[in-house]
């Protein structure tokens, strides 16, 4: 399972001199309230490798889009070569020699690798396929690309639809190229291999921003990294200089305590999740139980298993058997049986899509996961629903304080507390909540933080957050998860527990 | 033996002619990634428009040539539609074919019975001479010469030029053309415009060359096996000319089946050239890869943000 990456034996070449091929100053964007990018400078060098080290919602991929043209940025501006640029769309970045791969390819399944690259790009009416097919395979080799430039892109790996994306800007003559998150699709193997290609053109005197969350591979791979958290730029580090990546991760996902409650542990009661041996899936001999009045915070780097473990608890994945008991039933049982109320109740991150109907009403969203008490057969009682609806917006104070309130018309704190109104509402014994409080600002996150404390009274709550202040305020145990395993279950009252955590997160574990 | 097989093939490459032209057309829009099911309505609209310019200026030249500008007419109101508006292509295109043949009806009935200069049969010079095929393919009207050097065409214009890549490019992925710094819509426009330019030919040729004389309802369905042949090809133009003959070969015998007094009842007959073609539909669809349709085929591209 554990992959070793290239070792870097590579001093970034001088030749290229000192002077910032892109400088970012003071670039600010804002989405409504949520401040995204919050005056970030940072200066991009050719002929090397700058990582961009983040959470997810850190701001990474805003910034970049910013620089790729993609989003204009409400204040400070870049500058390419020592002269100020402004980016209409991305085709403005693209001639300006700023290419982007982006996580999702932008290529033509049913054409050659060589038309791929070359669309758009051709030079004249008439067109040859073998001449085509040499100019292509000449820039791959150039970079050590390994690809055939005749074979449809149908028939290509994720890593091999990479390099013709790569090959893309290549020939465009893109100077800085931003890679968003690349290694996600691909296999070990052709990580190394998209590492060793990167080198190369880092050699040849290109700048390359690639863009992650995952420690080793920035620390493999990169020249300089620099790290960004809630929208600021955290810091610039070394690679070589690096002492600790436990140092590395806590710096990435932040250690101040930002905001305190007050939490008296509660009785347990009875068991209402065990998860015993769940393997598959990404994940590897997971085993936890929750009990009735218990908080178990389960934290880590995103991208580690926390998807899938929530996704197999909540049904929308299908376990192995035997894996996982919800309320002391088997899941398949459960599920089979799953009633309105006294049931499982999911708090997504995702809240306008997997949570909410964004074009409905919010007595179309209560009746979306309950209808007990609402429904005659066929007919829905929708008077009855507004009037509750009416109630829990009072009891939640939810604003605008009206039923006929569209969901995508609410702030992100608001809906969170029609999702929490509604999902308490069905009096669940078990809560699963992820990132609750991801992107709210400090008086919705106390909110909702109380929430997930009362509901404690009438369930158990498993909470898979990044957040590791979050997991120390509501938790009574912490689960570390790295690369799909349970690192360390710390006991939250333990004094050395928040320090454990971070080497923990960063994969260190403590044989 | 000859004497039969011979003429019959003519004949087959005669009715072939007006459908290959339609699903080429259609072909050309797919291409784009616009499905057009107007095919009908624009084929009978230009057979008019070829007929009653052919009869008003006496040159059935500019007969044809305005039989596909009113197939282009058309297929721009689809893509006014489909490309500007984000309509339903499929909505839309039923609704082109309701208005093409309805209005053609209107227009037409006065005119029912006369007759416009079209195009005659000649050898063509050499060809002609080759035993058997010249008989087969070079004894026709100007327009099926014409028609012979259309399916090459579209094969080089899509496989050897940067314009084809592009309209390929856009029918598969409009937001990878957009992004290699293309214009999806404009190509989209340009597939749709052509494509009904080419359709339009295929009606002028049934009231030029197929007759002489105006009459109702000459487009007969064919736009709708056009729409059908073009999935029967796979999108490839050579496979599109291999459709076209079968549908005129089965129209030609029933046609010459009926004229040797058979006591077979004609509506049967004349069924045969349209269950013909959906059974064949049918097959290639079973052996067909379904992957060969334009992936973007039939969805409108979103305006980013």
């Amino acid at each position: 399972m554990d992959h070793k990456f290239p070792t870097r034996d590579r001093t970034p070449a001088d030749q290229f001199g000192n002077v910032p091929a892109v400088r970012l100053v003071n670039l600010t964007k804002r989405f409504g309230k949520v401040i995204a990018n919050d005056s970030i400078n940072l200066d991009i060098y050719p002929g090397r490798i700058k990582a961009l080290l983040g959470e997810n919602g850190a701001g990474k991929s805003t910034m970049m889009s910013m620089l790729a043209g993609r989003y204009k940025p409400d204040e400070g501006f870049i500058e390419i070569g020592g002269k100020e640029v402004s980016f209409s769309n991305s085709k403005d970045a693209l001639e300006a020699g700023i290419g982007m791969v982006y996580q999702h390819f932008m290529l033509v399944e049913s054409m050659t690798v060589a038309e791929n690259v070359l669309l758009g790009q051709e030079g004249s009416f008439f067109v040859n396929p073998r001449e085509m097919v040499e100019r292509v395979r000449g820039i791959a080799e150039d970079f050590g690309l390994d690809i055939d430039p005749e074979a449809r892109i149908c028939e290509l790996s994720m890593g091999e639809k990479q390099r013709v994306e790569i090959l893309k800007l290549l020939y465009r003559e893109s100077q800085i190229l931003i890679f968003d998150e690349p290694t996600a699709v691909l296999t070990p193997e052709e990580t190394t291999r998209l590492f060793e290609a990167l080198w190369k053109m880092a050699d040849q005197g290109k700048s390359i921003v690639f863009i992650s969350h995952k420690l080793e591979e920035v620390i493999a791979l990169a020249d300089e990294i620099a790290i960004l958290r809630r929208g600021k730029i955290e810091g610039e580090v070394d690679p070589a200089s690096i002492e600790s990546k436990a140092d590395l991760a806590r710096r990435m996902v932040g250690k101040e305590v930002l905001l305190e409650i007050d939490r008296t542990p509660m009785e347990p009661g009875e068991e209402v999740l065990r998860v015993e041996n769940l393997t598959g899936m990404g994940l590897e001999d997971v085993n936890f139980t929750i009990r009735h009045g218990e908080v178990l915070a389960v934290v880590g780097v995103a991208g580690n298993g926390q998807k899938a473990l929530i996704e197999a608890i909540c049904g929308l994945r299908k376990p192995p058997r035997d894996t996982i008991f919800i309320n002391r039933k088997p899941w398949r049982k459960f599920f089979a049986e799953s009633t309105w109320k006294r049931s499982l109740s999911y708090i997504p991150e995702d809240r306008l899509g997997l949570a909410t109907l964004k074009n409905h009403n919010l007595v179309d969203n209560l009746l979306l996961t309950t209808r007990k008490g609402f429904a005659f057969g066929p007919w829905l009682d929708k008077k009855k629903a507004a009037t509750k609806a009416q109630d829990l917006i009072e009891k939640f104070d939810i604003r605008p304080p009206k039923i006929t309130a569209l969901a995508s018309q609410l702030s992100g704190g608001n809906l969170q507390k029609t999702v929490l109104a509604r999902e308490l509402f069905r009096e669940p014994v078990l809560i699963v909540a992820e990132q609750p409080s991801q992107g709210l600002d400090v008086s919705a996150t106390e909110e909702v933080w109380k929430r997930l404390l009362e509901v404690r009274e009438m369930a158990g709550v498993l909470l898979v957050t990044g957040d590791l202040n979050e997991a120390l305020q509501l938790a009574d145990r912490v689960a570390v998860i790295y690369r799909g395993r349970i690192l360390g279950m710390l006991p939250v009252g333990d004094e050395d527990t928040p320090g454990r955590i971070g080497p923990l997160m960063a994969g260190l574990s403590e044989e | 033996m000859t004497e039969l097989i011979v003429p019959l093939l003519a004949a087959t490459v005669q009715s072939g002619t007006p459908v290959l032209f339609a699903t080429l057309g259609e072909m050309f829009t797919e291409k784009g990634g616009i499905l057009n099911l107007g095919v009908e309505g624009m084929m009978s609209v230009a057979a008019f428009a070829a007929f009653v310019t052919a009869y008003m200026t006496g040159s059935p030249w500019l007969g044809f040539i305005a039989g596909g500008i009113a197939g282009m007419l058309m297929a721009t109101l689809h893509g006014i539609v489909c490309i500007s508006c984000l309509g339903n292509q499929v909505v839309s295109g039923l609704a082109l074919t309701i208005l093409g043949v309805g209005l053609t009806k209107f227009l037409g009935t006065p005119y029912i019975g006369m007759a416009a200069p079209g195009f005659d049969k000649f050898a063509f010079p050499l060809l002609s001479d080759i035993p058997v095929l010249g008989n087969i393919f070079f004894r026709h009207d100007a327009l099926v010469y014409v028609s012979f050097i259309i399916p090459v065409l579209f094969w080089f214009f899509f496989r050897r030029t940067s314009l084809g890549m592009a309209i390929t490019a856009t029918g598969e992925y409009p937001q990878a053309a957009a992004a290699a710094g293309l214009k999806p819509v404009r190509l989209r426009y340009l597939a749709v415009g052509v494509g009904g330019f080419l359709v339009g030919l295929g009606g002028a040729y049934l009231s030029l060359a197929y007759t002489h004389l105006w009459t109702n309802g000459l487009s007969g369905g064919r736009g709708w096996i056009a729409v059908a042949l073009v999935i029967f090809a796979f999108w490839r133009p050579g496979r599109a000319v291999i459709g076209a003959y079968l549908f005129g070969g089965v129209m030609a015998f029933q046609l010459r089946l009926q004229a040797s007094g058979t006591n077979l009842p004609s509506s049967l007959l004349l069924m045969l050239p349209y269950a013909l073609t959906i059974i064949v539909l049918v097959f290639s669809a079973f052996r067909g890869r379904g992957t060969e349709a334009p992936a973007a085929l039939g969805t409108n591209i979103e305006p980013e943000g």
